[in-house]
């Protein structure tokens, strides 16, 4: 890409999830705090983080035992700040 | 770095370099604009997308998307793109407003498109406030919401009735026309919606309208569980989620 990268890209914080199944990435450049994510939350594993965002509101940060990978948080970002990915689906893909 | 291999799952038609977006924290814009992308993306027609925004909120997604991209005069949205459409017709012509520019002042516009059945896409984002001045009484203001005009709640005996859009665009457009009302709190349905919407268009079957029922924490004063709240349980109750009018007779 001749483009220079976003800014949101540089500080991107990933933790494993759900034993390992998964990674769980939050953008803090992207993420406004807006919470939306963490009420929709079916396990109530999305706590909020020390890691402040770009309004300067917490982030979140996902509880790895409570986590399932579901992706609903993701689906509901207004600003698609979380990324979800699954490590065994894309080895199936592959 | 493995982290530098994860990207942010945007739809391949935003604007990358304008994210974050300019809306407010929790906004519903960002959602119904993540269902546009995706459809677009779906559909493979980045290359043949107007999109015209209008005044209000929505002006802010003026450089949300990768495609040519006109912002009008409030509540012009509609007429532009029918004269881009008509001009051009292969092009697929997107009329994104709010509450405020479709119902309000750009009604004319609406119901004109609609009685005409110009073949366009329009979509509307209802959250009830005109948000981009500060949360007044908006046309689709429910019974006693409190806003920053109706501090003891909206008296209908006062100001009137909320506006049912899709339901009059239903009763007045003609056959080929495809109305639908949406809500963010069922992201893949009004997805559904706006992907049937736009295939109607380049169907050339006639004039498509999907109301999005959106958020607005900001003017609502709201946290993340009372936003959800309203836009999932209370304002369903006067706005009704579902298809009004579907091109060969109503699918259920």
């Amino acid at each position: 890409m001749a483009q220079k990268d976003p800014e949101y890209l540089k500080k991107a914080i990933s933790v494993d999830v759900h034993a390992g199944k998964a990674t769980f990435t939050i953008f803090p450049g992207l993420c406004k705090g807006c919470g939306l994510c963490r009420e929709k939350c079916p396990e109530q594993a999305l706590d909020w983080s020390q890691k402040l965002g770009v309004y300067g509101t917490p982030t979140v940060s996902p509880n790895p035992e409570l986590c399932k990978a579901c992706r609903i948080c993701e689906q509901v970002c207004p600003d698609c700040a979380i990324t979800i990915s699954r490590q065994e689906k894309e080895k199936e893909e592959k | 770095m493995e982290t530098k291999e994860i990207l942010p799952k945007m739809p391949k038609s935003w604007n990358p370099a304008s994210k974050p977006h300019k809306f407010c924290p929790g906004c519903g814009h960002g959602l119904v604009l993540k269902a546009l992308g995706q459809v677009i993306d779906e559909l493979n027609i980045q290359d043949r997308v107007v999109f015209g925004c209008d005044i209000g909120c929505s002006l802010l997604s003026w450089d949300f998307f990768n495609v040519d991209t006109v912002q009008t005069h409030h509540g012009r949205t509609t007429p532009v793109m029918v004269g881009i459409k008509r001009a051009n017709p292969e092009l697929i012509t997107i009329a994104y407003m709010g509450d405020g520019g479709g119902y309000a002042i750009g009604s004319q516009h609406l119901v004109n498109a609609a009685n005409r059945n110009d073949i366009i896409t329009a979509i509307l984002v209802n959250n009830t406030v005109y948000a981009m001045t500060g949360g007044q009484m908006a046309p689709t203001t429910m019974p006693d919401q409190k806003t920053e005009t109706t501090p003891y709640g909206r008296d209908i005996k006062e100001t009137g009735y909320p506006m049912l859009g899709p339901e009059m665009v239903a009763a007045i457009a003609h056959e080929g026309a495809y109305v639908a009302r949406g809500s963010i709190a069922k992201f893949r349905q009004l997805k559904t919606f706006i992907k049937k919407a736009i295939e109607n268009q380049m169907a050339g079957r006639g004039f498509s309208f999907v109301e999005a029922l959106s958020t607005c924490p900001t003017n609502w004063r709201t946290n993340a569980e009372k936003t959800w709240d309203f836009v999932e349980n209370i304002m369903p109750q006067y706005f009704p989620i579902g298809e009004y009018k579907v091109p060969g007779g109503k699918e259920e």
